[in-house]
C-alpha cells in the first residue's frame, strides 16, 4: 500500500538522521561546564517531550474535527497521533531521570512540570485504553474525540502551572520571551533534534494511519483481526 | 574533559541507548504488525 | 435557560431521592472515611509527625475516593431498565441532563465531605474552624473540578466493558492537577498561613472549574447520541 511505504521511507530518513544528531551531539557539540555529558541528553529529551506535547494537541484538534464534520479519517489520524504521542512521552519520561539523576540526585522529584509530564503519558495510555475498551466504531470515534479534546485545556493548565510555580525544572530558556539564551552550537544540535523528531513523528503517523485503514478494510470485509 | 566537569557520561549513554531502543522498537512494531495483515 | 436549571434540578432530585432511600453509597463512603481515618491515626507515631502535616493528604484522599464512588453510581442507574432512553427521550435539553448529574454528583460528595472535615478534626485533633472559610472555598472549588469531568466520563465509561476500571484510569491525569492544587493549599492553610499564600491555587482551581464545566457540558449531548 501505497501510504505505508511513504511511511517506511520517511521513518528511515528520520532514523538515518537520528543517528547523524547522536554523532555531533556525541563528537561535535561542547559539554556543558557544570553537567557534565549528561546535559546533552536535552538534545534528545527535549524534543521528544515537545513533540509529545504537539502529538497530543493534534489528537485534540482531529477530536474537534470528527465531531463537527463526521469524517472518519480525523479519527483515523487521532488514533495514529495518539500511538506515536505514546512512544515520544515514553521517550520523555526515561531520558527525564537519566537527565535528573546526575544533575539532581534524585531519579524522581514531584515538581510541577515532571509531575504533569507524567500524566501527559497517563492521558495517552487512557486514550488507548478507551478505544481498546470500546467495539462500535462510531461510538468508539465519539468518545476518542471527547477525551482528546478534554486533554488539550489539560494541557495548557500544564503550562501554566510551570510559569506560575517556579519550580526545580530548569526555566524554560528556549521558547521564552527574550531570545534564546543556548550557545550556538548547542541550539543547532538542539534545533536539528526537534528536526529529527518531527521527521519520525510524520513517518510514524503515516504508517500507523495506513495501519489503521488497512485494519479497518479487513473488519469491514468481515476478516478476524487481533487487536494489536 | 576540562578541570571541574562532573563525570556524567555514563547517563548521556544510558539515555542515548534506551531512546534509540524505544524507537526502533517501535519501528519493528509497526512494521510486523502491518504484515500480519 | 431557567428551563435549562429547572430540568436539571428534576433530574438531580431523581438521582437524589433514589440515592437518599437505599443510602448504600453513602453508607459505604462514610466507612471508608472512617476506616482511613482510624488507620492513619494508628499508623503515625505522634512524637515523629504531626497531626497536621498528615491532615491534608488524608482529607483528600478520602474525598477523592467519594467523587469517584459518586461518579460511578451516577449513570449505573441509569443502566437498569434502559432508564437512560427513558431520560434521553423526556422533553429536555442534553445539557439538563449533564447539570443534573452534576448537581447530584456534587451534592453526594459535598456530603461526604461534610462529614468527612469535622471527623478529621475531631480525630486528629486539628483547627478547622478558624479557617472553615478558606478550607470550604478549597474544598467546593475542587470538588466541582473533579465532578465536572468525572460526569462526563462516567456517562462515556458505563457503556464500555469493565466500566468501573475504565472510569479511573481516564479520570486520574485530570483529577491530579487540582488535587495537587488542593492538597498544596489544604496544608496551607491548615497550618495557619495568610489567605495570601493561596491565592494563585484558588485562582487555578476557579480557572480550571469554569473551563471544564463549560466543556463538559458543551461535549455531553456527543456521548449520549445514538
Amino acid at each position: 500500500m501505497k501510504l505505508l511505504r511513504v511511511g517506511r521511507w520517511i521513518t528511515a530518513v528520520g532514523l538515518l538522521a537520528l543517528a547523524g544528531v547522536y554523532v555531533r551531539a556525541f563528537a561535535f557539540t561542547p559539554i556543558e561546564r557544570f553537567q557534565g555529558e549528561a546535559q546533552k541528553i536535552y538534545y534528545v529529551h527535549v524534543p521528544s517531550a515537545v513533540t509529545a506535547m504537539i502529538a497530543m494537541g493534534l489528537v485534540g484538534l482531529a477530536g474537534i474535527l470528527y465531531l463537527l464534520l463526521k469524517d472518519p479519517r480525523f479519527d483515523r489520524f487521532g488514533e495514529a497521533s495518539a500511538e506515536v504521542g505514546t512512544i515520544f512521552s515514553l521517550v520523555m519520561l526515561t531520558t527525564g531521570p537519566m537527565w535528573a539523576k546526575p544533575i539532581w540526585g534524585t531519579w524522581w522529584t514531584w515538581d510541577a512540570r515532571l509531575t504533569l509530564t507524567l500524566f501527559l503519558f497517563l492521558l495517552f495510555i487512557g486514550y488507548l485504553v478507551l478505544r481498546g475498551a470500546v467495539t462500535d466504531p462510531g461510538l468508539r470515534a465519539r468518545y476518542s474525540a471527547v477525551l482528546g479534546i478534554c486533554g488539550i485545556p489539560l494541557l495548557a493548565f500544564i503550562h501554566l502551572s510551570v510559569y506560575l510555580f517556579r519550580t526545580l525544572h530548569p526555566q524554560p530558556i528556549v521558547l521564552k520571551p527574550s531570545a534564546p539564551s543556548l550557545p550556538g552550537s548547542m541550539l543547532i544540535t538542539l534545533l536539528l533534534g526537534f528536526g529529527v523528531f518531527f521527521v519520525l513523528y510524520v513517518g510514524f503517523v503515516i504508517q500507523r494511519y495506513a495501519l489503521g485503514y488497512l485494519r479497518e478494510q479487513l473488519e469491514a470485509s468481515g476478516g478476524e483481526v487481533g487487536h494489536a | 574533559m576540562p578541570e571541574g566537569v562532573p563525570a556524567t557520561g555514563g547517563y548521556m549513554i544510558a539515555a542515548y541507548v534506551i531512546t534509540a531502543v524505544v524507537l526502533l522498537a517501535y519501528t519493528i512494531s509497526l512494521y510486523r504488525r502491518s504484515k500480519k495483515l | 435557560m431557567a428551563d435549562l436549571l429547572r430540568h436539571a434540578w428534576y433530574v438531580a432530585r431523581k438521582d437524589l431521592l433514589i440515592e437518599f432511600r437505599s443510602r448504600t453509597a453513602i453508607l459505604s463512603a462514610a466507612v471508608f472515611v472512617v476506616l482511613v481515618l482510624v488507620v492513619f491515626n494508628f499508623g503515625r507515631d505522634p512524637t515523629a509527625v504531626a497531626a497536621v502535616d498528615l491532615a491534608p493528604s488524608i482529607l483528600w484522599v478520602t474525598f477523592t475516593f467519594a467523587a469517584v464512588l459518586a461518579l460511578n453510581r451516577a449513570f449505573q442507574l441509569e443502566l437498569e431498565n434502559q432508564a437512560l432512553d427513558g431520560l434521553l427521550l423526556a422533553p429536555i435539553g442534553r445539557g439538563s441532563i449533564y447539570l443534573g448529574k452534576l448537581i447530584a454528583n456534587l451534592l453526594f460528595v459535598v456530603t461526604i465531605e461534610t462529614i468527612g472535615v469535622p471527623l478529621l478534626a475531631l480525630f486528629f485533633n486539628v483547627r478547622v474552624l478558624p479557617m472553615i472559610g478558606p478550607l470550604a472555598a478549597i474544598i467546593a472549588l475542587t470538588t466541582i473540578g473533579f465532578v465536572a469531568v468525572g460526569t462526563l466520563f462516567s456517562a462515556m465509561a458505563v457503556r464500555t466493558r469493565f466500566a468501573e476500571l475504565l472510569l479511573p484510569v481516564l479520570l486520574l491525569p485530570f483529577m491530579i492537577p487540582p488535587l495537587i492544587w488542593a492538597v498544596l493549599a489544604t496544608s496551607r492553610v491548615l497550618a495557619d498561613r495568610p489567605l495570601s499564600e493561596i491565592a494563585g491555587w484558588l485562582k487555578m482551581l476557579a480557572a480550571y472549574d469554569i473551563v471544564f464545566v463549560l466543556l463538559a457540558f458543551l461535549l455531553f449531548p456527543v456521548t449520549v447520541t445514538e
